[in-house]
C-alpha cells in the first residue's frame, strides 16, 4: 500500500511547518462550545469531513454542510461511523468554510517525460486534472537541485491569466508546496482546490500527498502517519510486514478474490502475467505475488510459510512458477518452499494438493529434484516443467487443473 | 544520450567497474559475468580495499575501498569505461556523485541494478549524469547483454547467458530482467537470436527511456526487430510511439503490454513503476497506443496470416502480441512477410513439456487432455540429469551460507537445541548415544539402533597400544602434551586405512544395493535374491581382479573384508564384529549389509579367489550398522550420501577418540617424558652422507 496522507494530517502537522494558508478546524475532541464558537468565528458556515483514504470525497457525498452548532456534532459523528465501500473513515473533522471568488488546482508530482519533479496548475480548481482541459492546465518541470521559485510560478499563473491580486500569494504558496514535498520526501502531492478568497488570498482546501517510502526525509518525518482502519487483510498484513524485514528480495501479495490455485510466483514481469493467464482461464487465483530478487532461503522460507498457513486450505492446487531466473537461486528457493511445504504438513497432517510447477535459472535442475524428492516424499501429484515451457502455458495448464478438480469436488460432493 | 549506437552501451573490450561487489548478489555476478566475458577490471566495496575476488582459472578481480581508490589503483589502460552499480540504496546518491567528480573522463554508462532508490535519488542521479554526459540505465537494471559481442553488464542470462542468448537480430528491451532472459529463452523456437538484451529498470523513473533506446535500435545493423516488454506505469511509449510515427521507424517491433487484468484490483503489479499514474498510462492506454500505431489487431495464433498488400506494411511496423507463448510465432510471422532471414534453424516450437510428473492415481480422475505425459528434457538439462540420477539415493542438499546458520544446533538464548529437541530433555532420557546421534544425523534413534551404535563404540574404543592410533596418544603424551592433545593426535593417526575403512564400505554396500529395490535392511524377507547379488558381484570381482594381475596392476580390495589377526582358520571372524551379529540374531533382525558380507566371504572361497573364508572386519561390521540405521533415511532423501559416509567413520573415531585419552591417562601417569623416542642408534640410516 502506497504510504499516504490526506487533509486532516495535512493540517495537524505540515501546513503550519510550511506556512500554506489553510482553514480552521475542529476534529472530534472538540466540546460542543468549542463547536459553536469556531462556527461564530467562521461566519456560521463549516464542511464536515470523514479523513478517510479515498478521493472524490465531495462527489461521494462525503462532506456535509454544518452550520449549527447542535447539528455539528451529530453530522460529525454520523460522517465518522458512515463507510464508504465497506471502507470506514478513521475520524471526522470539521473545517472552516472558505468563501471564494475562485479555485486552483495544484500539484507536484515526478514525471516520466521530464525525468524529474513537475508542477501542475490549474485555475479550474475543484475538477479532476484529467477532466481539465489540455490548454487550462500548465505542466513545467522542476530543477530538482534548483527547486522552485516564485518567478516561475508567476509566469504560470501569468499565463493562465490569473487575477493579479492573486499572483503574488499563490505563488508564494506555491513555493512553500515544494518546499514541504521535498523536505518530507513525497514523490506527489495535490492541493484541490485552492479557494482564492475575494481578497486574494489563496488557502488549500483539501489536500492529498504519497510519500516515497525509499526516502530518507519520509523515514525522518518527526510525526508517525495515522493509522486508518484496516483496509487489508491479516494475510497482506503479515507479509507486508515481512516484507519490509529484510531488503533481501521482495514478498509481495495482493489478495485477489480467487478461490482455486495458490500461487507462488517469481518475478514481477512474470508473475503479472501469469496471474493474468490464471485469471483469463478460469484458475481463480487466491492472491498476485511476486517473490523473486534472489531471496535468501530464510526469506524464501518464511514467505512460503505465511501462504501455506493462510491460504493453503482454501486452495484445490499449488502452482509455483516463474520466469527464467537471472540471479534467483532455483536451489536454495525450492529447498526453502519444500521445507515449508514439509512443515505446514507437519503441523496439520497429510494434505492432497496438486502442484504444478515451471521455472528456469541458475541451479535449476538441484532445484527441481529438491522439491520433486518432498512432493513424492508427501504423495501429493506433481506435474514439472522447465523453462522451455512457456510460464504462461504452463498457467493455463494450471488453470484448466485446477477447474477440473473443482468440479470433480463438486461431482463427489453430490 | 551519449550513446549513438547500441554498442556505445556496451562492447567487447569495455572496461566495466563494479560498486559494492563484495556483496552477496554482486560478487556472484560478477563471477559468472567474468566467466563468460572476463571485462570486468575491478570493484570497490567500503572497508574491503586489498581484497580479491577469486575466479578459478582466471586473474582475481582487485577489490579497493572507493571509486577513487580503485581509479588511481588501475593502470590507465584499465581505467572503467562501464560502471556497475550494487552499492545499497542509500549509498547510491553518494556513489554517482563521487564517478561523475572523479572518473566522469572515462566512464561512458552506468548501470544502477539498485532496488528501492528513491524517486528524489533517481531524479538527481539523471540531472548529474546527463549534464557530465554519462549514459545511465536503471535504476533496479539487472543490466544487459550485447551477445554478437559475447559481452556482457549485470545479471541479464544469469550464471550461463549462453544458454538463453545465441547471436541473432532481435533487441529485447524490458521493464522486467526476467523477461529479457525468458523471452530470449522464447525465441530461439522461432529460430531468431538477440542482438541486444537490455533491462531498462522498472522503478518510477526509468532514467533511460523507450524512445532514446529505439533511436538506437533504429541505426544498429546487427537488429533487425525490437522486442518490447511493456508495464503499466510512466509515459514512456506515448513519447516513444511518437518518434517512432513521425520518424516512420523502418524496423518492427513487436510489443507485449502486461497488466490490463490487474488494473480492477487498484494494485501496485509488483514493480514500483507499474503503479498506475493517470489514464494515459495504463495497460489499455498503452495497448491501444501500440495497436493505433500498427494498425492491425494484436497478433492471434489461429489466424491464418494472407500476405495481402496491407499484411507486409502493417507488419512493417510490428504486431503486439497478447500472450508471451505467441513470441515465437508473431516473430516467425514478421520475418516470414518481410522477408527477413532467420538467425538459426528453429528449435522446438514451444508446447508443455513436462519434465518430471507423477500423478500419484488422480490421473485417472482427470480429463484426458490434461494427463501429460513425460516429456524430453532438453540440453543441457538432459546431460546434468543423468549425472544427478546416479545419485539415486540420498538428499541432494542446496547450499547457503552456514556462517551464522546452523541446522544442527540452536541456542534461542535460554534453551540449546539439537535439530529443535532441546539438551535438558536428551538429559532427561539419559542417553550419550542417543544424543550424539541426533546431533549427526537430526533424527532421534530407536532403542535398538541405539544399542548397536552403543557396542560399535565399546569395539572401538581400543583394539591395544600398537595401533597406530593408541602409539599416536602416547606419542603425543610422552612429549607432554595435554589430553587433548594427546586425543587430537590419535584422530589425526585415523585415516581411510586405519579405522576408515568403514567409509569405503558405505560407499561399497550402495553400490551394491542402490538400484535392488531395497526399502527396509532390517526386513527377514527381501524382493531381490541376495544369493544372486553375492554370486554376481563374486564374477564381477573375480574378472576385475584377473584383469589387472594380468596387468600387473594394483587393484582395489573389497572393503572391510579380511583382517590381519583373524586370518588364518578355515573360517575366520572378527570376535568385535560376532558380537554385532550375535546381538542382531539375539534380537531377532536381520541387517542385509552384514548378511551380504559373511556371503560374500564364503562365496569368494567358494569360487577360489580366497584361500579361506576371510573375517568381516569392525570397520565393515559398523558401515553394515550405519547403513541399516539410515537406509530409510537415504530413500527417502531425508539425508545425505555423504552424511551417511562420514557417520560411519565417526563413530570409530569417536570411540577411538575415547580410547585414546584412556592412553593418555596411563602413559602420563606411568610413562617418562620422551619415552616413545627411538634411541639414534637403533634407527636405520638409508641414503650415504654427501658432505
Amino acid at each position: 500500500m502506497p504510504v499516504q496522507i490526506t487533509e486532516l494530517t495535512f493540517l495537524t502537522y505540515l501546513a503550519k511547518r510550511f506556512k500554506i494558508p489553510v482553514p480552521d478546524y475542529l476534529t472530534t475532541e472538540a466540546t460542543g462550545a468549542q463547536i459553536r464558537a469556531a462556527l461564530k468565528r467562521w461566519g456560521g458556515k463549516a464542511l464536515a469531513k470523514p479523513d478517510i483514504l479515498m478521493g472524490k470525497r465531495g462527489k461521494l457525498g462525503m462532506v456535509k454542510n454544518v452550520s449549527d452548532g447542535v447539528d455539528a456534532q451529530r453530522i460529525l459523528k454520523s460522517v465518522q461511523s458512515t463507510d464508504i465501500n465497506g471502507i470506514f473513515p478513521r475520524t471526522a473533522y470539521l473545517v472552516q468554510h472558505i468563501p471564494a471568488e475562485m479555485e486552483a488546482y495544484s500539484a507536484i508530482t515526478y514525471d516520466s517525460r521530464f525525468v524529474g519533479p513537475a508542477i501542475t496548475v490549474s485555475l479550474a480548481g475543484g475538477m479532476d486534472v484529467e477532466d481539465i482541459a489540455g490548454e487550462k492546465k500548465i505542466t513545467l518541470p522542476i530543477d530538482i537541485y534548483k527547486g522552485l521559485d516564485a518567478y516561475k510560478v508567476d509566469k504560470i499563473l501569468t499565463k493562465l491569466e490569473c487575477p493579479q491580486k492573486a499572483i503574488s500569494q499563490l505563488s508564494q504558496s506555491l513555493v512553500n508546496l515544494w518546499d514541504m514535498f521535498i523536505s518530507t520526501g513525497m514523490k506527489m502531492c495535490e492541493v484541490n482546490p485552492w479557494r482564492i478568497t475575494p481578497e486574494g488570498k489563496p488557502v488549500a482546501c483539501d489536500f492529498k500527498a504519497v510519500f516515497d517510502e525509499p526516502n530518507f526525509r519520509y523515514n525522518n518525518l518527526d510525526f508517525s502517519l495515522p493509522e486508518y482502519p484496516v483496509t487489508s487483510t491479516f494475510f497482506e498484513e503479515e507479509m507486508s510486514s515481512w516484507s519490509t524485514s529484510s531488503h533481501q528480495g521482495q514478498a509481495h501479495v495482493s489478495e485477489l478474490d480467487g478461490k482455486l490455485v495458490l500461487p507462488i510466483l517469481f518475478g514481477g514481469g512474470a508473475s503479472t502475467i501469469i496471474v493474468e493467464t490464471l485469471i483469463r482461464n478460469g484458475g481463480e487465483p487466491l492472491f498476485l505475488s511476486d517473490f523473486g530478487g534472489n531471496p535468501t532461503y530464510e526469506r524464501m522460507y518464511g514467505t512460503a510459510k505465511i501462504c501455506f498457513e493462510h491460504k493453503l486450505a482454501d486452495a484445490n492446487l499449488i502452482l509455483i512458477l516463474g520466469g527464467k531466473a537471472n540471479n534467483t537461486l532455483i536451489d536454495i528457493t525450492f529447498k526453502a518452499i519444500s521445507d515449508a511445504l514439509r512443515n505446514y504438513v507437519d503441523n496439520h497432517g497429510p494434505i492432497k494438493t496438486p502442484v504444478v510447477v515451471g521455472r528456469g535459472g541458475p541451479r535449476l535442475l538441484n532445484g527441481l529434484l529438491i522439491l520433486k524428492d518432498t512432493l513424492d516424499s508427501l504423495h501429493l501429484p506433481y506435474v514439472i516443467f522447465g523453462p522451455d515451457t512457456p510460464v504462461t502455458k504452463a498457467a493455463e495448464y494450471a488453470a484448466k487443473f485446477a477447474k477440473a478438480l473443482k468440479k470433480m469436488e463438486h461431482s463427489n460432493e453430490s | 544520450m551519449r550513446a549513438e549506437k547500441f554498442g556505445d552501451l556496451l562492447k567487447k573490450g569495455d572496461r566495466v567497474a563494479v560498486s559494492n561487489i563484495t556483496g552477496r548478489e554482486a560478487s556472484v555476478v560478477s563471477v559468472a559475468s567474468q566467466k563468460y566475458c572476463a571485462n570486468i577490471v575491478g570493484g570497490w566495496a567500503l572497508g574491503k580495499g586489498g581484497q580479491c575476488i577469486e575466479i578459478a582459472g582466471q586473474k582475481p578481480i582487485p577489490v579497493f575501498s572507493n571509486v577513487v581508490e580503485l581509479i588511481d589503483g588501475l593502470p590507465r589502460k584499465k581505467h572503467p569505461n562501464k560502471i556497475l552499480v550494487y552499492s545499497p540504496p542509500s549509498a547510491v546518491y553518494g556513489e554517482v556523485k563521487e564517478i561523475v567528480e572523479y572518473a566522469r573522463s572515462t566512464i561512458e554508462t552506468l548501470f544502477i541494478v539498485t532496488e528501492r532508490v528513491s524517486v528524489e535519488v533517481a531524479s538527481k542521479v539523471f540531472q548529474l549524469c546527463s549534464r557530465a554526459g554519462i549514459d545511465v540505465l536503471g535504476c533496479n537494471s539487472l543490466g544487459m547483454i550485447n551477445v554478437h559481442d559475447s559481452a556482457r553488464v549485470g545479471a541479464v542470462g544469469g550464471d550461463s547467458p549462453s544458454e538463453s542468448f545465441r547471436k541473432g537480430s532481435a533487441a529485447i528491451i524490458s521493464n522486467s530482467g526476467n523477461m529479457v532472459n525468458t523471452m530470449a529463452s522464447y525465441l530461439q523456437s522461432a529460430g531468431l537470436g538477440i542482438s541486444y538484451g537490455i533491462s531498462t529498470g522498472k522503478d518510477a523513473l526509468i532514467l533511460t527511456p523507450l524512445k532514446s533506446l529505439l533511436e538506437l535500435a533504429r541505426d544498429d545493423e546487427r537488429t533487425n526487430l525490437v522486442i518490447l516488454y511493456v508495464e503499466p506505469g510512466g509515459l514512456y511509449e506515448k513519447e516513444a510511439l511518437e518518434l517512432l510515427t513521425n520518424t516512420d521507424y523502418p524496423k518492427p517491433v513487436i510489443a507485449y503490454v502486461t497488466g490490463e487484468i490487474l488494473q480492477k484490483y487498484d494494485i501496485s503489479l509488483g514493480h514500483a513503476g507499474a503503479v498506475v499514474e493517470g489514464g494515459e498510462t495504463t495497460a489499455t492506454a498503452k495497448m491501444r497506443l501500440f495497436d493505433d500505431y500498427f494498425g492491425i489487431p494484436p497478433f492471434e495464433p489461429n489466424t491464418k496470416y494472407k500476405k495481402n498488400s496491407e499484411l507486409p506494411v502493417a507488419l512493417k511496423r510490428g504486431i503486439r502480441i497478447s500472450s508471451i507463448h505467441h513470441l515465437p510465432d508473431a516473430a516467425a510471422l514478421v520475418y516470414s512477410i518481410l522477408g527477413l532471414e532467420k538467425d538459426f534453424r528453429p528449435l522446438k516450437p514451444l508446447s508443455l513439456n513436462p519434465w518430471f510428473l507423477d500423478y500419484k492415481g488422480l490421473g485417472k480422475h482427470l480429463p484426458s487432455n490434461l494427463v501429460l505425459h513425460q516429456g524430453d528434457t532438453p540440453s543441457p538439462y538432459k546431460e546434468q540429469l543423468k549425472i544427478l540420477n546416479k545419485e539415486v539415493l540420498g538428499l541432494s542438499p542446496s547450499r547457503r551460507n552456514m556462517r551464522k546458520a546452523s541446522y544442527a544446533s540452536s541456542n534461542d538464548g535460554s534453551t540449546t537445541r539439537l535439530y529443535g529437541h532441546s539438551i535438558e530433555k536428551q538429559m532427561q532420557k539419559g542417553s550419550f548415544v542417543s544424543s550424539v546421534l541426533l546431533g549427526w544425523a537430526g533424527e532421534v534413534p530407536n532403542d535398538f539402533e541405539v544399542e548397536l551404535i552403543e557396542r560399535c563404540l565399546i569395539a572401538s574404543l581400543s583394539n591395544g597400544p600398537g595401533t597406530i592410533s593408541a602409539q599416536a596418544s602416547k606419542l603425543s603424551t610422552s612429549a607432554g602434551n595435554l589430553p587433548n592433545t594427546a586425543m587430537i593426535a590419535s584422530l589425526a593417526c585415523i585415516g581411510d586405512v586405519h579405522g576408515g575403512n568403514g567409509r569405503r564400505a558405505v560407499d561399497y554396500l550402495i553400490d551394491i544395493f542402490k538400484e535392488v529395490g531395497l526399502d527396509d535392511p532390517y526386513s527377514s524377507t527381501q524382493k531381490f535374491d541376495l544369493k544372486k547379488i553375492v554370486d554376481d558381484e563374486v564374477v564381477r570381482f573375480s574378472k576385475y581382479r584377473k584383469a589387472a594381475k594380468e596387468a600387473d596392476a594394483d587393484y582395489r580390495r573389497i572393503p572391510c573384508l579380511g583382517h590381519p589377526v583373524f586370518r588364518n582358520d578355515p573360517v575366520n571372524y572378527d570376535p568385535r564384529e560376532r558380537i554385532i551379529s550375535e546381538f542382531l540374531k539375539k534380537k531377532k533382525i536381520k541387517n542385509v549389509f552384514l548378511d551380504y558380507y559373511h556371503m560374500l566371504a564364503r562365496a569368494l572361497k567358494e569360487a577360489g579367489i580366497a584361500k579361506n573364508v576371510w573375517a568381516v572386519n569392525l570397520d565393515g561390521a559398523i558401515a553394515s550398522v550405519v547403513l541399516g540405521i539410515y537406509w530409510e533415511s537415504l530413500k527417502r532423501k531425508g539425508t545425505t550420501v555423504q552424511r551417511v559416509r562420514d557417520i560411519a567413520f565417526m563413530v570409530f573415531a569417536l570411540g577411538r577418540a575415547a580410547g585414546a585419552g584412556g592412553e593418555f591417562l596411563d602413559h602420563q601417569d606411568f610413562g617418562s617424558p620422551m619415552d616413545m623416542r627411538t634411541p639414534v642408534n637403533e634407527c636405520i640410516n638409508l641414503s650415504r652422507a654427501k658432505d
